[in-house]
């Protein structure tokens, strides 16, 4: 069974790059979302069992995104996927229940090391 | 009237996410600079000629009587790429005071430490962004030192026609929330229609290797 992967961000070279970065062989069934709004529906559906999320969204950011999955409680495993570099913004992120913090630009070396490092490849 | 040069809705979204990350890393530098958490905002983008620079300044400064605008010129070190061009950071005045309050500058600030503080903010504006955007069109850029164009002045004497080189402007709005209070301010690259014409293929190419 693929795993249903959200990729979530509000610019569409964003979501292409990710997608672009996936490793080959990964068995994933990707759904798009532009902002946060449509992001969490779109986790509701089960359609983000692993969501990579972006921060500065319109609509609904990812921190709001991710406070909506902790108090929904839904059981997503999400990576954000941000230009906030700040230290601060990955403890946040993290203290909100993310799994891990990857700086943008993404690349695939990047995306595969944090994969690895849970396991989750 | 100065001809627009026009982005595709692809090249205006691959523009604005290189924005944003260069954003990013300024933001960080400036939180790192005034020493609290900076909430980012997504940039806005858009292109338009010089000649209506003052006009869409007007309505980016939200009609504010004052501004202060800052230039720094850039132009590319590694041969053959001719990226140039000159940043411009306008601050309103009253995020301009809030800036200096948040830097504790209230009890001493006078002229020339209030131009200090514009100085300070643009260098490290422009150049986080503009180093996050060269690298991601891989082209290394350099600097000349920032200087005052504009001190408390009318938006439309601060930045008008005859004192700019450059015939095209990329408008980026920029945001940022600090824990207390907020504080904006507007980073304008002007750049020659050739260079302009140079990031539009340098974004198509990054665009294609993303297909």
């Amino acid at each position: 069974m693929p795993i249903p992967l959200l990729i979530c961000d509000d610019s569409a070279m964003a979501r292409k790059q990710v997608r672009k970065s996936l490793p080959t062989h990964w068995d994933v069934d990707v759904t798009f979302a532009e902002n946060g709004a449509q992001g969490i529906q779109a986790i509701r559906e089960g359609k983000g069992e692993m969501v990579f999320l972006d921060l500065t969204m319109p609509e609904l950011d990812g921190y709001g995104v991710l406070q909506k999955v902790k108090e929904e409680g839904h059981k997503a495993v999400i990576i954000v996927i941000s230009a906030d570099i700040q230290p601060e913004a990955r403890e946040r992120v993290v203290k909100l229940g993310a799994l891990d913090f990857i700086k943008k630009p993404i690349d695939s070396q990047k995306l595969e090391e944090v994969l690895k490092k849970y396991g989750l490849l | 009237m100065t001809e627009i040069l026009s982005l595709t809705e692809d090249q205006r979204d691959c523009l604005q996410e290189i924005v944003n990350v260069a954003m990013g890393q300024a933001g960080d530098s400036l939180a790192r600079f005034l020493e609290v958490f900076v909430h980012l905002s997504v940039p806005r983008i858009r292109l338009v000629g010089s000649s209506e620079l003052p006009e869409a300044l007007t309505q980016l400064v939200g009609g504010a009587e004052s501004i202060c605008a800052v230039r720094q010129g850039f132009y590319s070190i590694s041969s053959g790429k001719g990226m140039r061009g000159e940043a411009l950071v306008i601050f309103g005045d009253k995020s301009f005071k809030e800036l200096a309050e948040l830097l504790a500058y209230e009890d001493d600030l006078n002229e020339h430490t209030e131009k200090e503080l514009l100085l300070d903010v643009t260098n490290v504006l422009t150049s986080a962004c503009l180093n996050r955007i060269g690298e991601q069109i891989e082209t290394e850029l350099a600097y000349s030192s920032p200087s005052i164009l504009g001190f408390r002045m009318p938006p439309q004497e601060a930045v008008s026609p005859e004192k700019l080189i450059w015939s095209q402007a990329l408008l980026v709005e920029i945001h940022y929330t600090l824990e207390k209070g907020s504080f904006s301010c507007n980073l304008m690259l002007l750049m020659p229609e050739e260079v302009i014409e140079i990031l539009k293929k340098a974004l198509d190419h990054l665009l294609e290797s993303f297909e």
